[in-house]
């Protein structure tokens, strides 16, 4: 009997902690990752000072906080293309358990380590901008960050099976993506400062949501503009899980299987 | 010289297609739009140079950081570093030149830069000071290598220079005031941002581009090159001294 896909998640998560434990110490991810990702907060908030425009800074420290959970999750782009480096894909597809769910699990403790970085940053360099949270909003706050970094997860699996026959723009791709999320989702300024076209295409990226939500949540505004967006992070974090595992089995496994250069396009 | 030069070439020719440096020049025109945009939502048109100057320097230590690290991993790799220490060579002289080579190629970030502001938001900058923008730039590519070499010398000794590379990008960016001027940094942290190249840089790179004159701009021009002299003579005396010490204990290509 072959393993059931929660199986193959829990397997591939057991994977996922042990190359954790192999990047890092908890020493070398308390000063050396957190403390970058302090300062990525600090730098792009420094802008804020210089603006002499009331709420510039709260606004930029709120986004870029959250932000570095994007940045953290999104490092599933390389480390799913790593199985190809390491010869191992060509044994995932092949095998007859569906590798889509191997990928699900293999690169977990990126929005793990994402969730911890952000409410780090959310809590511990919050109140320096002003954002401050009772204690009865920590628990949603914690909640929206997951669910930002499980969202972005999905798009960066999508990503990942895009690029895992071209793993060296792994990089690249996932770089330019947290940054345009940066850039047009309402991390730096609110969305409606874009053209009408980016408006509508980052309403598919699960962080608009998720963001919008947050804020409201630190505005303290009503339930409905903190959970009304949480319907559309759900729903578009899904169709990019579905859109991954369907570009993977159809456009990516069948194809090379097909033609035999799973391992030769590296 | 003329091995620093076919160093510098020899980058000069692997450099184009690398990831590294195809990162860059995709991600200067995103980090321009983030900037700018923060600058036009807020009506301060006159910090666009900042959103121009900022991509650069980034782009250019990105790309000089990368080379630094992963010179010393893939000549290891490949299996060629011993054959390179073993030769009469300077290593050190190899390193700068390399790194040199992609800190020039960095430049054309700030091209990206002032492309994305005039066609994405209708900023067309001038170059009010463009003698002083082009000795500086060459200056801070100079200062760059320099500074970088002192790195390489240490991802000799780390089997994984990445966590180091990432590591240090953004209190590097931010100690050295790339985005906005030490000024907005607490008193006491400044001191320490004027002793990196970048924070003399980023001043003179605004500077240019603002139409006010460029107070003293040779004497602050010279202070990023001495900076980078001083980067240079300890890079090569930690390489040095880092070669000596894993010749002896026989573990250049163990670490």
């Amino acid at each position: 009997m072959y393993p059931s896909a929660l199986h193959l998640v829990r397997y591939g998560f057991l994977n996922a902690v042990a190359d954790f434990k192999a990047t890092y110490t908890w020493r070398s991810w308390l000063f050396g990752w957190l403390g970058r990702m302090f300062a990525q907060v600090l730098f792009f908030t420094g802008l804020g000072r210089v603006l002499d425009q009331p709420g510039a800074v709260r606004y930029l420290a709120l986004g870029n906080a959250l932000m570095t959970c994007v940045v953290d999750t999104m490092a599933v782009v390389a480390t799913t293309s790593g199985e190809r480096r390491a010869g191992t894909l060509s044994l995932l597809v092949a095998s007859p358990a569906d590798p889509v769910w191997v990928f699900v699990g293999r690169s977990l403790h990126w929005p793990i380590s994402g969730v911890a970085t952000a409410s780090a940053a959310l809590f511990g360099l919050g109140p320096i901008f002003g954002i401050t949270w009772s204690a009865s909003q920590v628990p949603l706050v914690v909640l929206l960050t997951a669910l930002t970094a499980l969202g972005t997860y999905c798009v960066g699996l999508f990503l990942a099976v895009v690029v895992v026959n071209v793993p060296r723009l792994r990089n690249v791709v996932s770089n330019c993506a947290y940054l345009a999320m940066m850039a047009f989702c309402g991390v730096q300024v609110p969305v409606g400062f874009w053209p009408r076209g980016i408006q509508a295409v980052v309403q598919a990226v699960p962080l608009t949501h998720t963001l919008r939500a947050l804020r409201a949540v630190s505005d303290n505004r009503p339930a409905a503009d903190v959970f009304g967006p949480v319907v559309p992070a759900l729903l578009t974090a899904g169709l990019w899980l579905i859109a991954a595992v369907v570009t993977f089995r159809w456009l990516v496994a069948v194809p090379a299987r097909r033609a035999g250069t799973l391992d030769l396009s590296y | 010289m003329s091995l620093f030069l076919v160093s510098l070439r020899f980058q000069l020719r692997l450099a184009p297609r690398s990831p590294g440096t195809l990162q860059v020049w995709a991600t200067a025109p995103l980090f321009t739009a983030v900037f700018l945009s923060i600058a036009e939502h807020a009506g301060r048109t006159d910090l666009t140079s900042y959103a121009i100057v900022a991509p650069t320097l980034m782009g250019q230590w990105a790309l000089a950081l990368g080379i630094a690290g992963e010179l010393i991993t893939e000549e290891r790799s490949q299996g060629t570093l011993e054959a390179m220490i073993a030769t009469p060579c300077r290593l050190s002289v190899v390193v700068v030149g390399r790194i040199c080579a992609v800190s020039l190629l960095g430049i054309t970030a700030m091209a990206e830069a002032w492309l994305v502001a005039g066609l994405g938001f209708g900023r067309w900058i001038a170059v009010p000071h463009p003698f002083v923008l082009g000795a500086a730039l060459l200056a801070n590519a100079a200062a760059m290598a320099g500074t970088a070499s002192i790195l390489s010398s240490l991802f000799v000794l780390m089997p994984s220079a990445r966590i180091v590379q990432n590591t240090l990008n953004y209190p590097l960016y931010l100690l050295s005031g790339v985005l906005v001027p030490l000024s907005t940094l607490p008193g006491w942290l400044r001191p320490f941002g004027r002793l990196v190249f970048l924070s003399w840089s980023a001043d003179l790179f605004r500077d240019a581009l603002d139409g006010a004159a460029v107070s003293g701009p040779a004497a602050r021009i010279a202070v990023v090159a001495l900076l980078g002299l001083s980067g240079y003579v300890i890079g090569a005396l930690l390489l040095a001294r880092v070669l000596r010490r894993v010749r002896r204990l026989g573990t250049l290509t163990h670490t």
